[in-house]
């Protein structure tokens, strides 16, 4: 009978240790357990930050790209509708020079235009292409100047089709000064662009 | 030249070589005179005059005679040499590589037409660079100092990122202190097209897009172009510098297929040729462009340039790197150990070097610690690679405590101070801050370029 309450005592003392041991280890696990949930808040705190800083930077990048690539796109198409407005005006200018034939303008035109090519091609026999509409007048100037300079000259039979002025070839073919309003209003277009354009916008004399 | 004697045409064509054409019975022609071909096609392409004499001239065509016969095609000499029209409407526009509309929109509307070779600058009315830019780069903003108006080359590699660290410059730099942005200037020249997209793209997602005008000359494009596209760029550049006091970042990729094209055209005229068969003068031909940069007095902006150069097999002694150094003001050179290690920028900072540092740093312009720490960088990792070679023969166990120390300042100085993202934008605190956190790791003795009361203020090491 002894023998049996000596070890129930035993197997008491036994599991009452085995108790309060298991209870401080549930104790320390749950210490450790709160400590890594703190722990781990700290982290993901960092964690927010460093994702919200990261999408903060790129909605910046986005914001300045979109705004960016707007003004970008309106400017361009500014400069669509400018280059339409411009085409239109050269187009018109194209027009009145056209029938600008008969004016007495037009023939000083052509005279100086005349006088200016024959010695740039530097060749002693030329032919001179014009349109249908000068020939006369051509020739008509050519009668004058010809008096005045030693260069012989030829009217091709073949009219080009230009708006006026006179495209001035050597004898051999192997020259050729295109003096063509056509040719001259290409070479000076740029020039011509920006004073139209300065127009449309309202900005003429401006910088003048 | 007045315009009535412009546009004489010639159709007798005596020869076609390589990239040059032969044109006879000239009777007016001049040196540089631009000339525009027209092919019996009806093709037109733009030449420019080499060479004049006993009634011919040699001209260069720009985009190559590939298809061009000695009947039937033109050539129209146009009395003037090649101009570039330059407008603010320059910005946010993409232009191939001789200074044509590439991205659909017309020509631009020119506030002046700028003859692409640039009018050199008087000697004395330049200014000298001391203004510091702060690209965001730390090894650059910290040894390797950018000023403004300054010419610094980045010498790289084959398949090394010189373009990502060209673009992070081109959308970071800043003057310090303004809320000025750089303008970029991009002459591609003869580089991929996944590398001009690249660059385009990083701008215009940085937003500096509108700020920026491109020159785009692709691999695939004519090579003789290549001639043009440095100049083209440099003359906006100088446009928007010196006309409309803007401060301008000009970046010139691949200077190397820039010498490239000359050589063949050298080669073509039947030059002597010089080392590796580049024409004796491309020592001249490459200051010419690279001498447009700096500052003028009196006038508001500055053209920097960041002219990239990729060394055939990696050869610094090549004569494109070697000439070029001579002409600019120190260079980026970009390591394959480093590049391969993984780390970003991979800049050999034992190689490089920036000669304006010394002025455009220290009390006043940035921090008076500044210049110190650079050489102190310089000191620290030179040591470092000794010991590492070193320590390849003896082994670790063979070093003093002090070697030790250099050893790990080393990798920290390439993991912490070099290292560092493609996105990342440091400012000049952080990057000193971080150089200072290397620095501590040595004790404090050996700290001999830096003044005490640095170390005392700046020191965070043991004593």
């Amino acid at each position: 009978m002894s023998s049996n309450s000596a070890l129930e005592r035993t197997i008491n003392k036994v599991l009452s240790k085995k108790e309060t041991e298991l209870i401080s280890q549930i104790d320390a696990a749950y210490q450790e357990s709160l400590k890594n949930i703190e722990d781990s808040k700290s982290k993901l705190e960092a964690e927010r930050t460093k994702i919200i800083e990261s999408a903060k930077k790129q909605a910046e990048n986005l914001k300045r790209q979109i705004v960016g690539s707007s003004r970008l796109n309106a400017r361009n198409k500014e400069l669509l509708m400018l280059e339409n407005d411009v085409n239109e005006a050269f187009e018109k200018a194209k027009a009145r020079l056209m029938s600008s034939g008969k004016e007495e303008s037009y023939k000083s035109l052509m005279t100086r235009i005349i006088e200016d090519s024959l010695p740039t091609v530097g060749s002693d026999e030329v032919v001179i292409e014009c349109n249908k509409n000068d020939s006369e007048l051509v020739k008509k100037i050519l009668a004058e100047s010809t008096k005045k300079s030693r260069i012989k000259t030829k009217i091709s039979d073949q009219p080009i089709n230009v708006i006026g002025g006179v495209r001035v070839k050597s004898a051999d073919n192997t020259m050729t000064f295109d003096n063509t309003l056509d040719s001259r209003i290409e070479r000076l277009k740029p020039l011509i662009r920006k004073n139209v354009a300065r127009m449309l916008r309202g900005t003429a004399g401006e910088e003048e | 030249m007045p315009e009535t004697t412009a546009g004489i045409e010639y159709t007798k064509v005596a020869e076609i070589k390589g990239p040059l054409m032969v044109i006879d019975g000239i009777t007016k022609a001049s040196f540089d005179e631009l000339v525009e071909i027209e092919t019996s096609e009806g093709e037109r392409r733009l030449g420019k005059v080499l060479e004049v004499g006993f009634g011919k001239a040699v001209v260069q065509v720009f985009e190559g005679t590939t298809g061009l016969t000695i009947t039937g095609t033109k050539a129209k000499f146009l009395g003037k040499t090649m101009e570039m029209p330059v407008s603010q409407e320059l910005l946010g526009r993409v232009f191939d590589g001789l200074g044509r509309p590439n991205d659909g929109l017309p020509d631009p509307i020119a506030d002046k037409f700028l003859d692409v070779n640039g009018e050199p600058m008087n000697p004395e009315r330049r200014e000298y660079p001391t203004s510091f830019i702060q690209t965001g780069v730390s090894v650059i903003d910290g040894m390797l100092t950018l000023v403004r108006g300054q010419k610094l080359p980045i010498f790289s590699g084959s398949g090394m990122p010189h373009n990502i660290l060209a673009a992070q410059i081109a959308r970071q730099a800043a003057v310090v202190g303004t809320k000025e942005d750089f303008a970029v200037v991009f002459a591609a020249i003869g580089v991929q097209y996944s590398e001009a997209q690249y660059f385009k793209r990083s701008l215009e997602e940085s937003g500096a897009l509108r700020r920026s005008v491109l020159f785009l000359n692709l691999a695939d494009d004519p090579a003789i172009e290549r001639i043009i596209t440095p100049r083209v760029a440099l003359t906006v550049a100088e446009y928007l510098a010196y006309d409309l006091g803007m401060h301008v970042l000009a970046i010139l990729t691949d200077m190397t297929n820039y010498a490239e094209a000359l050589r063949e055209i050298s080669a073509a005229r039947e030059e002597v040729p010089g080392r590796k068969g580049y024409p004796g003068y491309l020592y001249t031909d490459l200051a010419n462009n690279y001498e447009r940069a700096g500052r003028i007095k009196g006038k508001d902006g500055s053209v920097t340039q960041v002219p990239i150069l990729s060394m055939p097999a990696d050869d610094i002694t090549h004569p494109i790197p070697d000439l070029t150094g001579y002409i600019t003001e120190g260079q980026i050179v970009l390591g394959r150990d480093l590049f391969r290690k993984g780390v970003y920028p991979p800049v050999n900072v034992l190689m490089s070097l920036s000669r304006l540092m010394k002025d455009g740093v220290g009390e006043g312009k940035t921090r008076s610690d500044h210049m110190e720490v650079g050489n102190q960088l310089y000191d620290l990792y030179s040591r470092a690679q000794e010991v590492r070679a070193l320590a390849e023969i003896v082994g670790r166990a063979g070093l003093t405590g002090t070697d030790l120390k250099y050893l790990d300042a080393g990798d920290m100085f390439e993991n912490y101070f070099l290292k560092q993202a493609a996105d990342e934008n440091r400012n000049l605190e952080e990057t000193l801050g971080r150089a200072w956190e290397v620095l501590s790791t040595l004790p404090e003795g050996e700290l001999t370029k830096i003044k005490d009361k640095h170390v005392k203020q700046y020191y965070k090491g043991s004593k």
